[in-house]
């Protein structure tokens, strides 16, 4: 990449994030313009990712340079579902889709039985293995068993089949109890992920701010401010209008 | 008193963004080296589980992120792709994730720069082109990958390369791993991990750290990095220090701003409810 377009992408780069975080402060039109460029811009992305690396070398290649017409059969299959488009032949699509019915489901219907439920409980049992007790690893026993009541008491609260008290409404607290002590090691994580990518904004703000590029975070930055000092001037009502309002 | 902590507990959210803007950017111009204390064990596992394998061994890497993800992520890649090249291992990288080819093509020129230089591309490592639907890309895999993948990234006969030598499916490789910001990881435990019966290792955001536990427990994952600190730990333990490490300084005083603000809230709210 030359310098120029280094620069040039270090500019936009600095501008669209400023623009977006300027939401922040109030909305405005930079922040619409550079969220419709988001859309726009992934879009294409994806478009002339697909074209140039997967259409190209795996559809048009093939046909018209080594004749193989095997690949119109899928590529005719994924074009019957665009027709979804136009009612009069949208009944096409139905083959598409089939297909992908069939063969999603016959692919993840055993496969997710397999991975997450059945070596899930798997996993549940095995501290419980007398091969594993006669380890005389106390910890893992331990483990075995908070993991053992967490998992049969949660269940116990998402089974409405019977009323909730005695026994199973005591089962039924411990389980929120261990839900509560999920859902906050998921928001702590959560925050951290959250300010992970903060972060990672800002540090390339900070490096697009260097006169490499020319200042630009410093220059975009100032020019934000003095749009919002002269909307706000612009914008204000006049003092008798606000009196009397 | 009280008509005091009413006033702060009305405070302008716009005050709370600046304060964290500032903690934030205090440690990208002032770096405060903050010790990082607690290596995870699961980043532990991984790195002993890529420490383990002999020169030559065959690492399969799939980076399915996009740049919403790519400061939790992409220091978690460099750093396993670091501590691979270190190890002599052949890395193929590819990835099911459209948003990715840019981030990956950022990676292809550092490997030559900086990540490891005295690697050669179609030797040591090789990067794939980008495959829609995954889920046939990863059941291929486990059959003929050379089906799906007869070129590489730039259109070069894959089979021929000296970095594929005696690799036709994933049965054929050492370990495999996805850094991802989606549900990929799933899809790669079930429909190639668990199916083919290989080695899987994972790297994920932090927000989705927590449900991979259970695939950790049952050793469906070999081993997890999860978000920046996952990050950082790995870097610590291969002795790089690189974005990761640098983020923690501001994750940590983040953190401790999040536990004041919410000490000091709830501190009020007794206070005006009790006293």
């Amino acid at each position: 990449m030359s310098e120029t377009m280094l620069i040039f992408g270090g500019w936009v780069a600095a501008g669209l994030t400023i623009f977006l975080f300027s939401f922040l402060y109030k909305d405005n039109p930079f922040f619409k313009t550079a969220e419709h460029l988001y859309l726009g811009a992934g879009m294409g992305w994806v478009f002339q990712t697909v074209l140039f690396q997967t259409w190209i070398p795996k559809v048009w290649d093939p046909l018209t340079k080594q004749g193989d017409w095997t690949v119109l059969v899928p590529t005719v299959l994924g074009l019957t579902l665009v027709t979804q488009f136009f009612p009069r032949v949208s009944w096409l699509s139905r083959y598409g889709f089939t297909f992908i019915m069939g063969y999603g489901s016959g692919l993840v219907i055993p496969l997710t039985i397999s991975t997450d439920l059945l070596k899930q409980i798997g996993g549940t049992m095995a501290p419980f293995m007398v091969s594993e007790i006669n380890r005389g690893n106390i910890w893992s026993l331990v483990n075995g068993s908070i993991i053992a009541i967490g998992f049969i008491c949660v269940l116990f609260y998402f089974f409405f089949s019977v009323e909730h008290k005695g026994a199973i409404k005591k089962a039924s607290n411990i389980g929120i109890y261990f839900l509560m002590l999920y859902f906050g090691a998921a928001f702590g994580n959560t925050v951290m992920g959250r300010f992970s990518l903060l972060y990672g904004r800002f540090d390339d703000l900070y490096k697009y701010s260097a006169p490499k590029y020319f200042y630009a975070t410093h220059v975009i930055l100032a020019a934000l401010v003095i749009y919002f000092i002269v909307d706000h001037f612009r914008t204000r009502k006049p003092a008798v209008e606000e009196e009397a309002a | 008193m009280k008509n005091t902590i009413e006033k702060i507990l009305k405070i302008d959210r716009r005050l709370i963004f600046l304060a964290l803007t500032l903690l934030l950017v205090f440690p990208i111009v002032r770096p405060l080296g903050l010790p990082n204390k607690n290596i995870g064990n699961e980043v532990k596992a991984l790195h002993d589980k890529i420490e383990g394998l002999p020169a030559g061994s065959f690492l399969m890497l799939s980076l399915d992120y996009d740049p919403a993800t790519r400061p939790e992520l992409h220091p978690q890649a460099v750093a396993v792709i670091k501590h691979a090249f270190r190890k002599d291992l052949r890395i193929m990288i590819l990835t099911l994730n459209a948003g990715a080819t840019g981030l990956i093509d950022e990676i292809g020129e550092r490997i030559p720069k900086d990540i490891a230089p005295s690697k050669k591309y179609g030797t040591d490592y090789v990067i794939l082109p980008y495959q829609p639907n995954p889920v046939a890309v990863m059941t291929q895999l486990g059959m003929d990958m050379f089906q799906i993948y007869d070129k590489d990234r730039d259109g070069a006969d894959l089979k021929s390369m000296p970095v594929m030598k005696g690799i036709r499916n994933v049965k054929d490789m050492q370990l495999g791993m996805c850094i991802t910001g989606t549900a990929m990881l799933d899809y790669w435990v079930a429909y190639t991990a668990d199916k083919f019966k290989m080695p899987f290792a994972g790297g994920t955001t932090a927000v989705s750290q927590i449900g991979y536990a259970p695939y950790l427990q049952t050793g469906q994952l070999k081993g997890l990095m999860g978000g920046m600190k996952g990050a950082a730990d790995y870097e610590l333990l291969i002795g790089e220090k690189e974005k990761g490490t640098a983020g923690l300084d501001a994750l940590s005083l983040a953190h401790i701003m999040v536990i004041a603000l919410i000490v000091v809230a709830n501190i009020m709210m007794l206070w005006l409810k009790y006293l």
